[in-house]
């Protein structure tokens, strides 16, 4: 039995202007795993693939080592999906929904569905065209966690839950880790959650895998320094640091400690001021492309 | 589910506070294991489910196990499951004053680096130890 609940290889998928990937990465068995980047980095695209909603142009996805494309019953039986787009309206309420879809899953439990309508607050009697935008996440949401898969894909599972209802779900994801059997991935925002909850992440941005890493590794592997270097000083690039912000005669880096020598700041003239650990959210300001440009650009326009 | 009590014992964990989660666990393990709060002996829950019970990853809970392993605090059997050791609560009291030592040579440089007297910086101990001895019940 392989290790890995899912391996994509070379994945590519063109959609329009936008192309993911060619990506190739692994899930191990047994943790949660979080998919995080920038909207139209390719998260959703990448769920999709490993949902089997859609073939890759080119590569492949497994999941414990079936190929997704060829395997598609085995793999739907041992994985659940949860994401905004799924749509339930053909099946008019609320109920109709659930006893419909309930009946193809060996692992639906029905004590754990109707705990879950009551924590959501949605009626079985209730029109689905009716849902707001919250409450069909709920729905896609109640579709996956009344079931025990092997492996749960969800994609922004916390769009329009409260806090309370988002500890709930939490609380629920670490209840499924009381085995190493079942694995979860899950495409979020929520970094400072994703922080506490995940074991690993990997980052997206413009189709492309940034970062692959263990959750506790990120701390030691990651710092933030500010130095001080003459204003007219060149920066020349170097690997593993990267230039977050200049301003006079200060800069703010971000040093990857696997990649970067270790006299890379002697080598640009400057002397280190300050240096700390990052949150998550940090890390991830300061990897995503331009997203301080573009701020800048736009606090700009409105002064 | 791990037993609440200990749940309760161990937290609070928050990411508000400056230390990551797991060394805060480690702290907590450290603080009731060296106040006799946690005896030699005592089985631990494994790190799944104290992970649950504390609402962190997986990875967290195990990386606080795997540092408190190295330091002797607590003990991995085989089989058995992890326990508070033997001399847990030595080596607890050992790494607390070791941090303790760690911490006042850091201030110690402080001061220097002002430019404070011997007896100025003794002062200012002193006084710290008054102010946290009145404010302790």
């Amino acid at each position: 039995m392989t290790e890995n609940a899912v391996e994509f290889t070379r994945l590519m998928k063109r959609q329009g202007r936008f192309t993911l990937g060619p990506l190739s990465f692994a899930i191990p068995r047994g943790g949660i795993f979080g998919l995080v980047g920038p909207n139209g980095a390719g998260k959703t695209t990448t769920l999709d693939l490993l949902a089997g909603l859609g073939g890759p142009d080119s590569g492949s996805v497994r999941v414990h080592g079936l190929d997704v494309g060829t395997n598609e019953v085995e793999v739907k039986r041992r994985l659940a999906y949860a994401g905004p787009e799924t749509n339930y309206a053909a099946w008019r309420r609320v109920g109709r929904a659930i006893d419909f879809v309930s009946g193809f899953y060996a692992d639906w439990d029905e004590v754990r569905c109707a705990a879950l309508l009551e924590t959501f607050a949605l009626e079985r009697a209730k029109p689905i065209a009716d849902l707001s935008f919250g409450e069909k996440n709920k729905l896609s949401l109640v579709m996956a966690l009344a079931r025990d898969p092997e492996l749960l894909v969800l994609d922004e599972p916390t769009t329009g839950l409260d806090p309370a209802a988002r500890q709930f779900l939490f609380a629920d994801l670490l209840r499924r880790m009381q085995t190493d059997r079942r694995t979860i991935v899950i495409a979020t925002h929520q970094l400072a959650e994703l922080e506490r909850f995940a074991d690993r992440v990997a980052l997206l941005d413009h189709g492309q895998l940034r970062l692959c890493a263990d959750l506790g590794s990120l701390t030691e592997r990651f710092r933030q320094l500010d130095i001080a270097l003459p204003e007219a000083a060149e920066w020349p690039p170097q690997p593993g640091v990267r230039l977050i912000r200049r301003s006079g005669d200060r800069a703010r880096v971000l040093v990857d400690r696997e990649e970067a020598r270790d006299d890379w700041h002697a080598r640009l003239g400057g002397a280190p001021l300050a240096e700390s650990a990052l949150t998550l959210e940090e890390l991830y300001l300061a990897l995503v492309d331009n997203h301080n440009a573009t701020a800048a650009r736009v606090a700009e326009s409105l002064t | 589910m791990v037993q609440d009590s200990l749940v309760l014992q161990l937290g609070p964990l928050s990411l508000a506070a400056p230390e990551p989660l797991y060394s805060q666990i480690v702290q907590a393990v450290k603080r009731e294991v060296s106040a006799g709060r946690l005896s030699a002996g005592t089985l631990l829950p494994s790190y799944r489910a104290l992970a649950e019970g504390l609402m962190v990853s997986v990875i967290t809970v195990k990386r606080a196990y795997e540092d408190l392993e190295r330091e002797g605090i607590i003990r991995r059997r085989q089989g058995l499951g992890t326990f508070v050791s033997e001399h847990g609560s030595d080596r607890s009291r050992e790494a607390a004053r070791a941090a303790a030592g760690a911490a006042l040579a850091e201030a110690a440089r402080t001061g220097v680096e002002a430019g404070l007297s011997d007896p100025e910086l003794q002062t200012l101990l002193k006084q710290a130890l008054l102010l946290l001895r009145s404010k302790q019940p």
